[in-house]
């Protein structure tokens, strides 16, 4: 359908009905059903007017904007369908089917599952479909999350081509913050057919947008402005069709080929649009001169090294298989975290331990890193249902680490990266091992680029891995790794990829070896070096690296970094403190280290009943007595939990069982997402030494009480922090004594009281976390 | 009318963090200070206001809603106008908070009582400038739902009215609660005559649903 000549899309739906009597506020999809001439008429004067497209009047149908009026979301579709339909008849025009956003937010900011946004999706698509709209169209998201799950019910349920505009301000970046490399990047991947801009701007000022996503993708552009910025006291909007249109003139040059108008546009816009553009021929979409990988806010640019992260992965570490066994993900989140701090562009994420779902673990490491850090991911495994599943829930465009030679794993991994968008490493091995020379490996390499290109995966996303061999044991093949490297990037003209630390194993001040390797290896053209970025001499090496290419412009990120470098902890005062001064006083690191001491003399279980948690008790008493104040709290239980973080470690290495007073579920009640003060809670009994099993937000009272049994706590604790949603906290009472299970029930919440909490059948009441510390040393010792 | 963040009253987010008059200890004032800086860099503050007129039977002209309850009647009582305003901190300070807690829950407490300090200043810069607009006519404060008898379930009506997630970005839970968390909708009234200050009390106080010092029987004293 997207010809060569600029094609006239349609007009604002919302501001005609409006004008044509709906009330503000009222289901516009309704009118469907109730109004249909209506609809059909203003369709019908946007074709007239000029438009080629119609988008019908389905924006808001989704089962929870409709809930209530009376009709199911496949009912307002057929009816919206037949009314473009109508209106279309006999001539050139195409009925799209409009989809706009769910209008409830996605988790992990909001409390709509991304499985639950894709049902929603589907039932719209699914019927548009069946009513016989010609495409899909995806407009005024701000979230790329749900943009994904929409595009995937699309693809995955029907067979319409599908386009998706998105909403941003003039910042360049949308109400969620996700800029436009990161749309660009994510939905081209995900197989879009064409991309753009709608609402929220006037054409003018979405200009600068569109010519910046030009860079970044290869597909047709669509633009949609309002009618300038409307007048808040009237609603109305500010610019003519004249002015609209003249707004315009830049954009076939920038390769736009299908316009239209959002609010306040009218078929006066419209005309104006098709006396301006109709018949004109856009610039032909060159290739993106841009390409990398992103998280929905953050773009990690292939245009320079790119540190990937190694740190989340099981592999010879304990505490990190431990941690995966117990499904602690706040451990693995940590990791995440400090990596992010240390300087990673890009986190490789590979949680494979034997015996585990691979696939279920990455889902939810997955969605709990991307929560806690913006960067973007590397999925890394060799089981397609684990790369899959990471796929899916990933909110952004990944990389799959990785695929090797060998024609099985091709495929069954590369039709994955296609359809999901993302970039895939490719090993330089394959049925016969690691090729000793570079020739060899480099025609692997080779081979790989072939299937991933005969897979529809664009040169810009393969990446190859020419492997590090370990030195110490054969000593002449880093020379053959660098060599194959070079070749790739520059003849077969590949973005690279390379696992460094292994070269090092095994040989004394291993992180000189790395970092001169790492050296190597960047002058020959290596983009993307997998370390460890906690390692300073390694990231001083990239950054001196990126002085020395050019990258760092003025060497600011290079001076900035050694500006900032704190001083060394100095010897006294890591001498004096007592564990009770550093608690008090919030010193995690020195904390750790007075734990580490005291292991020397007493077992793992003296230092924790004998110092850490009489230390933390002072803290509570000091507390109580409004001394100190919840941060400072908070502070003391974070520097506690660093001896208990080593103590931990301790017991992993020795392969014994993770010390714990006890087990205690924590949730905030159904219908509440303030769960701020649960998470202090949280942590105030963590640190306490229990274990703490949180089941999040807005949990339901069944999912409570079958943790409550099948977990077999003694103690829950449950939390609301507003008027509206106690009442909810009593129902899950009321649902955790008919389950007859024994547990006991604690409750806190901003508005709760202590006669409230009885009358709704608590047995505690927590005024604040330093109690319901207390509590649970009463319930479990 | 752009959205004004100006400035955080560190009083007010000591308040939400509980201290009771006591002096803050200098260590915490240095995390107040990096907390609140981190605030004002990642905060992207919006606001949006829309002005009705006020049928004799309290329904806003060119809708159908007519706000529930006996209070905003009683609120709106000698105001022929209504303005229906929202103000948002925006989603990434709702992750910069969510995202502490993850980093670092001594800072999430001080970013949530700074960020609550926060919006309440966008709220107030907004009404100072709507004063201005519209004057010589008279402003009442705010007064929002989930205020005195006016119920938070009528947030759905009002986000249809001002169309708050497509012009803002905020939305609702399927339990009428706003994300990002640091939002606010409100009635203003408008007449012509100053209106008498109705008490500012604890009914008309945005933490009326959620206050610490109220479940105490206390009041924070503003």
């Amino acid at each position: 359908m997207a010809d060569k000549k600029m094609l006239i899309l349609d007009g604002a739906m919302g501001t005609m009905l409006q004008a044509a009597g709906l009330p503000a506020g009222q289901l516009p999809e309704l009118w469907n059903l109730t109004h249909p001439e209506t609809v059909a008429a203003i369709h019908r004067r946007y074709v007239e007017a000029g438009s080629r497209v119609l988008y019908t009047n389905t924006f808001g149908a989704n089962r929870l904007k409709a809930a209530g009026c009376g009709h199911s979301p496949a009912e307002l579709v057929t009816g919206a369908v037949r009314c473009a339909r109508e209106a279309a008849a006999g001539r050139d025009v195409k009925v799209a089917l409009d989809i706009g956003p769910i209008g409830r937010l996605l988790e992990p900011l909001g409390d709509l599952s991304f499985d639950e946004a894709y049902e929603l999706f589907k039932e719209l698509i699914v019927a548009g479909e069946n009513a016989g709209a010609d495409l899909v169209v995806i407009e005024t998201m701000s979230d790329l999350y749900e943009v994904k799950a929409a595009v995937l019910a699309a693809k995955e349920n029907s067979r319409l081509p599908v386009w998706v505009t998105m909403t941003f301000e003039a910042t360049g970046r949308s109400f969620l913050g996700v800029t436009v490399s990161s749309m660009a990047l994510t939905l081209t991947g995900l197989g879009a057919d064409a991309l753009g801009f709608n609402c929220s701007l006037g054409p003018k000022e979405l200009m600068p947008l569109v010519r910046e996503l030009r860079e970044w993708t290869d597909l047709p552009i669509i633009l949609k402005p309002n009618a300038g910025l409307p007048d808040p006291a009237s609603g109305e909007y500010g610019i003519t069709p004249a002015e609209f249109a003249a707004a315009m003139e830049e954009a076939p040059g920038l390769g736009v080929s299908m316009i239209g108008g959002c609010c306040g546009t009218t078929p006066d816009f419209i005309r104006a649009l098709r006396e301006g553009f109709e018949g004109l021929a856009p610039a032909v979409p060159f290739p993106p001169k841009r390409s990398g990988v992103c998280s929905s806010v953050n773009t990690a640019e292939s245009d320079g090294v790119r540190v990937i992260g190694e740190r989340i992965n099981p592999t010879g570490k304990k505490r990190f298989q431990q941690a995966l066994r117990e499904h602690d993900l706040d451990y693995i989140v940590r990791q995440a975290i400090e990596q992010q701090d240390a300087g990673a562009d890009i986190l490789d994420v590979n949680v494979g331990l034997p015996g585990m779902d691979e696939a279920a673990l990455m889902r939810d490491v997955v969605r709990a890193v991307q929560e806690a850090v913006d960067l973007p991911l590397q999925i890394d495994s060799a089981d397609p249902a684990a790369i899959e599943a990471g796929l899916r829930v990933y909110n952004g465009k990944a990389i799959v680490n990785s695929v090797n030679g060998k024609k099985e794993v091709l495929d069954s991994i590369l039709p994955l990266c296609k359809k999901y968008g993302a970039a895939v490493v490719g090993l330089c091995m394959d049925e016969n091992g690691i090729p000793p020379d570079w020739q060899g490996r480099v025609n692997i390499a080779r081979r790989i680029m072939d299937a991933a290109l005969a897979c529809g995966i664009p040169k810009s996303d393969i990446l190859i891995d020419c492997l590090t061999l370990t030195v110490s044991a054969q000593q002449d093949q880093a020379v053959q790794t660098l060599q194959a490297l070079r070749y790739i990037r520059e003849t077969l003209g590949l973005k690279t990829v390379l696992g460094v630390s292994n070269i090092s194993f095994g040989l004394p001040s291993r992180e000189t070896i790395t970092a001169c390797f790492l050296s190597q290896a960047l002058y020959a053209g290596l983009d993307f070096p997998i370390i460890n970025p906690n390692q300073r001499t390694v990231m001083d090496t990239v950054a001196a690296y990126r002085v020395l290419s050019g990258q760092d412009r003025d060497s600011e990120a290079y001076i900035r970094r050694f500006a900032d470098a704190p001083a060394a902890p100095t010897a006294e005062k890591r001498g004096a403190a007592s564990l009770s001064d550093t608690v008090m006083r919030g010193l995690g690191r020195e904390t750790a280290a007075l734990t580490e001491a005291a292991l020397s003399d007493m077992d793992e279980l003296e230092v924790v009943n004998r110092l850490l948690i009489p230390a933390l008790d002072r803290v509570g008493e000091r507390y109580e007595k409004q001394e100190i104040f919840l941060p400072q709290l908070i502070k003391a239980a974070g520097a506690s939990c660093e001896g208990f973080e080593i103590i931990k470690k301790r017991i992993a290495q020795r392969g014994g069982k993770s010390v714990s007073k006890g087990k205690i579920i924590l949730a905030t009640v159904q219908g509440d997402i303030h769960d701020i003060g649960k998470n202090i809670v949280r942590v105030v009994l963590e640190n306490y030494g229990y274990t703490v099993l949180d089941l999040g937000r807005d949990v339901p009272p069944e999912k409570i009480v079958e943790a409550v049994v099948r977990e077999n706590v003694k103690l829950v604790g449950l939390s609301a922090l507003m008027t509206t949603t106690v009442p909810s906290m009593a129902k899950t009472i009321e649902a955790l004594r008919r389950s007859g299970h024994l547990c006991k029930i604690m409750v806190g919440g901003a508005v709760l009281t202590p006669e409230y909490a009885a009358e709704i059948g608590a047995d505690y009441y927590a005024k604040d976390a330093k109690q319901s510390a207390d509590i649970a040393k009463e319930v479990l010792g | 009318m752009e959205a004004r963040l100006s400035g955080i009253d560190r009083n007010e987010a000591l308040r939400y963090m509980g201290y009771r008059g006591s002096i803050a200890p200098d260590a915490l004032c240095a995390d107040l200070e990096r907390c609140e800086r981190l605030l004002l860099q990642t905060a992207r503050p919006r606001a949006l206001w829309r002005l009705f007129d006020l049928l004799p039977d309290g329904t806003l002209a060119g809708t159908d809603y007519r706000p529930g309850g006996q209070d905003i009647r009683d609120y709106l009582r000698g105001c022929d106008q209504v303005v229906l305003m929202a103000a948002t901190l925006g989603a990434e300070a709702e992750a910069l908070i969510r995202r502490a807690q993850k980093r670092d829950m001594a800072d999430a407490v001080i970013l949530d009582a700074v960020g609550s300090a926060a919006i309440e200043n966008v709220c107030d810069n907004l009404c100072a400038d709507l004063a201005e607009t519209l004057s010589p006519r008279c402003l009442t404060e705010r007064f929002s739902p989930g205020y005195g008898d006016l119920p938070l379930s009528e947030q759905e009506t009002i986000f249809r009215i001002l169309e708050l997630e497509r012009r803002i970005g905020v939305s609702l839970t399927a339990g009428g609660l706003m994300i990002p968390q640091k939002s606010v909708t409100a009635f203003i009234g408008v007449a012509d005559e100053p209106q008498e200050q109705r008490p500012r009390g604890c009914e008309s106080c945005a933490h009326f649903q959620d206050c610490a010092f109220r479940k105490e029987r206390k009041s924070c004293g503003r």
